[in-house]
C-alpha cells in the first residue's frame, strides 16, 4: 500500500490496517508523515492543546518485578536507595500543594510491586488523600499493580478496583503495558502480568465506568510490527469497551538499568511513533506528549505530529529521572501555557476526565488561575 | 561509494514569504533546497579544535582542524593558522576576523544566534545580514541563546536553508541541540552534524550526561534515521557514503 493509498483512507475515515502501520513507519518522508498526522490532530481538536495540573506520587520503589528497562525498582526493601513511603509522608505531598494554594486537580500514582505492605497501605493511601482535597481526581496503580493485588490477596481484579475506587480510586494510568509482543515481553518483563491480563485489568475497570489511559514502551528491541501490532490490541479493546482515554507513547530511556547499551529513540522515531500513533489509533480520542521523558523540545514538536496533550505540570517524578530524563521535575503552567503557544496552539487546561477547567483569557499566565464552571458544565453534559 | 552533489535548479522563495509558510511546507521547501545543492545526503566529520592553550581536542589524525574566533588571539592569530594547518574558521556571526581569514584561505562557519520569542522576521533580517557579507561563508550552524523552544529551533534551521541560498552548508551542532532536536533538524534542511566524532563514547550519565560525542555508527545512524545517506567527510575533500 503506498502512502498516498494510506493518506486517501485516512481521510475517507477508514481503519487502518496492520500492513498500513508497517508502511507508516517504514515511510522515508517524515515530513508527509507528519503533516497526515497533524490532519488528524486538527479534525479531531482543532489547535486545543491540553494540559493539567497534577502531583506524581511513587510511594514506593520496591518491587518483586526485574524489568530489564526499569532504573526505578529496588527489589529488596533493604536495598540503600530503596524507600517506602509512610501514608504521612505520601499525604504530606498533598498537604503541601493545599498549603502553597496550588490548585492541582489530579494525582497520578504508580508504585512498584511491594511484597511486603497490606492492601489496607493502598486503600488508606487513596482515602487520605480524598480527606485532605475531597475534589482531587486520584489515577492510581498501573494494571500491572492491579493485577499484582488480585494475586497477592486473592481478590478478583473486579474486587480489589471495587475496594479501590471506595477509598477514591478514579481512574486508572496506562504505565506497565510495554510492548505486547510476548516475544520481547519474555526479554524485558517476564515476571509481571502479560498483554491479555494487563488487557484484562482494563477490561474490567472500563465495564464498571472507570476511564483509563494506556501506553507504549518504544525505543529498545521492539520492531516496528511488534509496536504496530500493541497500537491495534489497544485499538480492538478501545473498540469493545471506549473507556481509553490518552494513549502515550513513552520513550526508552538507557541510563541506570539493564538495557543501558541500547542506544534509546532518536528523536526522528519519537516524531515518527507519534504520527503513527494518531493515524492508526482513530478511535483513542487523545494522544499525550509526555515531556518527562521526551523532553520539553521534542514534545512541543510532536504537538504538530499528532499529539493534542502534554500532560501536566507533574512534580516530583522519579521513575523516568532514575532512568536518566534530563527533564525538569515540575513545569510551571505559565511555562505549559507559552510552550504550547510558541508551537501556534491554543492550550486549554483540562482535568483528568478532559473537562475544560480554564481556556482563553483565564489561562492569561500573569493572571491566576480560575476555574470554568459553566464551561466545564458544557463539556462534561 | 560515492555521493556526488547534484546541482538542480532551486525556486528560491522570497524571504518576506518564509515566515507565512507553516511547519511542513519549510521543512519540505528546506529538504528540498539542501537535495538539490548537495544530494539527499547528510555528512560528518572527524574533526580536531585548537585551543587557546595551543593544545587540541579531538583525535591526532581528524580530517579536519578548527579553531573558533574567541581563540585566534591565543593561538597567535590569523597567520598562525596555516601553518598550525587549520581549515575552519568559527566565528560569531558578527565575527570581525570572518573577512580576513576567508582571504587567508580559510573556510568560514558562522554561528547564528537565534532566542525565544523572536519572531521569523527578525531572524530573516539577521541571516539577510549573513547573505550580504562580504566573503564567502562556507557554513552556518544556528546557536540557541537561552532556552528556544523545539519548534523555534527547526524553523530556524528551514529559514537558514531557505534565506541563504549562497551558503552550502548548514550544521546541527549536537552540544547545543542534543541528539534528538540534531537529528530533527534534517528534515529542516540541515546537511551536517557538528559533534565530537569518537571510537568509544562514555555513557551519557551523570556529569557526562550531556557529552555531545558520537561514535562514527550513531551519527550514521541519526543521519540514516532522518532519511538521510549518511556520509563521511575527508580531508581531501572526498566524501563516501557509509554503509555498516
Amino acid at each position: 500500500m503506498s502512502f498516498a493509498q494510506i493518506r486517501d483512507k485516512v481521510r475517507a475515515a477508514e481503519t487502518l490496517s496492520f500492513e498500513d502501520g508497517v508502511a507508516l513507519y517504514q515511510h522515508p518522508n517524515l515530513m508527509e508523515l507528519g503533516a497526515l498526522a497533524n490532519e488528524v490532530r486538527e479534525r479531531m481538536h482543532g489547535d486545543r492543546t491540553y494540559f493539567n495540573r497534577n502531583l506524581h506520587i511513587n510511594a514506593t520503589n520496591v518491587c518483586e518485578a526485574s524489568c530489564r528497562f526499569c532504573s526505578f525498582a529496588r527489589l529488596q526493601p533493604g536495598d540503600p536507595a530503596a524507600y517506602t513511603m509512610t501514608l504521612e509522608e505520601a499525604w504530606g505531598k498533598l498537604r503541601a500543594r493545599v498549603a502553597a494554594a496550588d490548585p492541582i486537580t489530579e494525582i497520578h500514582i504508580v508504585n512498584g510491586l511491594h511484597p511486603g505492605l497490606a492492601f489496607d497501605y493502598y486503600t488508606e493511601l487513596l482515602a487520605g488523600l480524598k480527606r485532605i482535597q475531597p475534589s482531587i481526581h486520584l489515577k492510581a496503580f498501573t494494571a500491572v499493580e492491579i493485577f499484582y493485588f488480585a494475586k497477592k490477596f486473592g481478590m478478583s481484579i473486579e474486587a480489589v478496583l471495587q475496594a479501590l475506587r471506595a477509598a477514591g480510586l478514579d481512574s486508572l494510568p496506562g504505565g506497565g503495558a510495554e510492548i505486547f509482543a510476548p516475544r520481547v515481553r519474555k526479554k524485558i518483563c517476564d515476571d509481571k502480568s502479560d498483554a491479555d491480563e494487563w488487557l484484562e485489568v482494563h477490561r474490567v475497570a472500563h465495564r464498571m465506568g472507570l476511564r483509563s489511559n494506556c501506553t507504549m514502551l518504544y525505543g529498545h528491541i521492539e520492531t516496528a510490527e511488534e509496536r504496530v501490532d500493541h497500537m491495534l490490541r489497544l485499538r480492538a479493546l478501545q473498540d469493545e469497551t471506549g473507556g481509553f482515554q490518552t494513549f502515550i507513547p513513552l520513550a526508552f530511556h538507557p541510563d541506570n538499568n539493564a538495557l543501558m547499551k541500547l542506544p534509546g529513540p532518536t528523536g526522528v522515531e519519537d516524531l515518527r511513533t507519534y504520527a503513527v500513533a494518531r493515524l492508526l489509533l482513530h478511535n483513542i480520542p487523545h494522544l499525550k506528549a509526555y515531556w518527562i521523558m521526551l523532553g520539553i523540545k521534542t514534545a512541543q514538536t510532536a504537538l504538530w505530529f499528532g499529539a493534542d496533550d502534554l500532560d501536566g505540570t507533574v512534580q516530583e517524578e522519579r521513575i523516568y529521572h532514575m532512568a536518566g530524563a534530563a527533564t525538569p521535575q515540575v513545569m510551571h503552567p505559565t511555562e505549559i501555557i507559552r510552550l504550547i503557544q510558541n508551537a501556534g496552539r491554543t492550550p486549554v487546561e483540562r482535568d483528568t476526565l478532559y473537562n475544560v477547567v480554564a481556556e482563553g483569557a483565564a489561562l492569561i499566565p500573569d493572571k491566576p488561575f480560575r476555574r470554568d464552571v459553566r464551561r466545564s458544565l458544557e463539556v462534561v453534559s | 561509494m560515492s555521493v556526488e552533489a547534484r546541482s538542480l535548479p532551486m525556486p528560491e522563495p522570497a524571504p518576506e514569504s518564509l515566515a507565512t509558510l507553516d511547519l511542513f511546507a519549510l521543512g519540505r521547501q528546506a529538504s528540498a533546497a539542501r537535495d538539490g545543492q548537495l544530494g539527499r545526503r547528510g555528512t560528518f566529520i572527524r574533526a580536531r579544535q585548537l585551543l587557546a592553550s595551543g593544545g587540541w581536542r579531538g583525535p591526532r589524525d581528524a580530517a579536519e582542524s578548527t579553531v573558533e574566533e574567541a581563540d585566534l588571539a591565543a593561538v597567535g592569530g590569523l597567520p598562525a593558522l596555516r601553518a598550525a594547518g587549520i581549515d575552519l574558521l568559527v566565528a560569531p556571526a558578527d565575527s570581525v576576523q570572518a573577512r580576513a581569514a576567508s582571504q587567508a584561505g580559510l573556510r568560514i562557519l558562522l554561528r547564528v544566534p537565534y532566542r525565544l520569542g523572536e519572531d521569523d522576521r527578525e531572524r530573516l533580517d539577521r541571516l539577510a545580514a549573513i547573505d550580504q557579507a562580504a566573503y564567502d561563508v562556507w557554513g552556518v550552524m544556528p546557536a540557541p541563546v537561552g532556552e528556544p523552544y523545539g519548534l523555534d529551533t527547526l524553523r530556524f534551521f528551514a529559514l537558514c536553508r531557505l534565506a541563504l541560498p549562497r551558503v552550502p552548508h548548514l550544521l546541527a551542532d549536537v552540544g547545543t541541540l542534543g541528539p534528538r532536536l540534531a537529528q530533527m533538524a534534517f528534515g529542516f534542511g540541515a546537511d551536517e552534524i557538528f559533534a565530537p566524532i569518537v571510537a568509544e563514547r562514555a555513557l551519557r550519565l551523570g556529569a557526562n550526561a550531556h557529552n555531545p560525542s558520537l561514535t562514527r555508527k550513531e551519527a550514521a545512524t541519526l543521519i540514516r534515521g532522518a532519511g538521510l545517506a549518511p556520509c563521511e567527510r575527508f580531508a581531501d575533500g572526498t566524501i563516501e557514503e557509509v554503509t555498516a
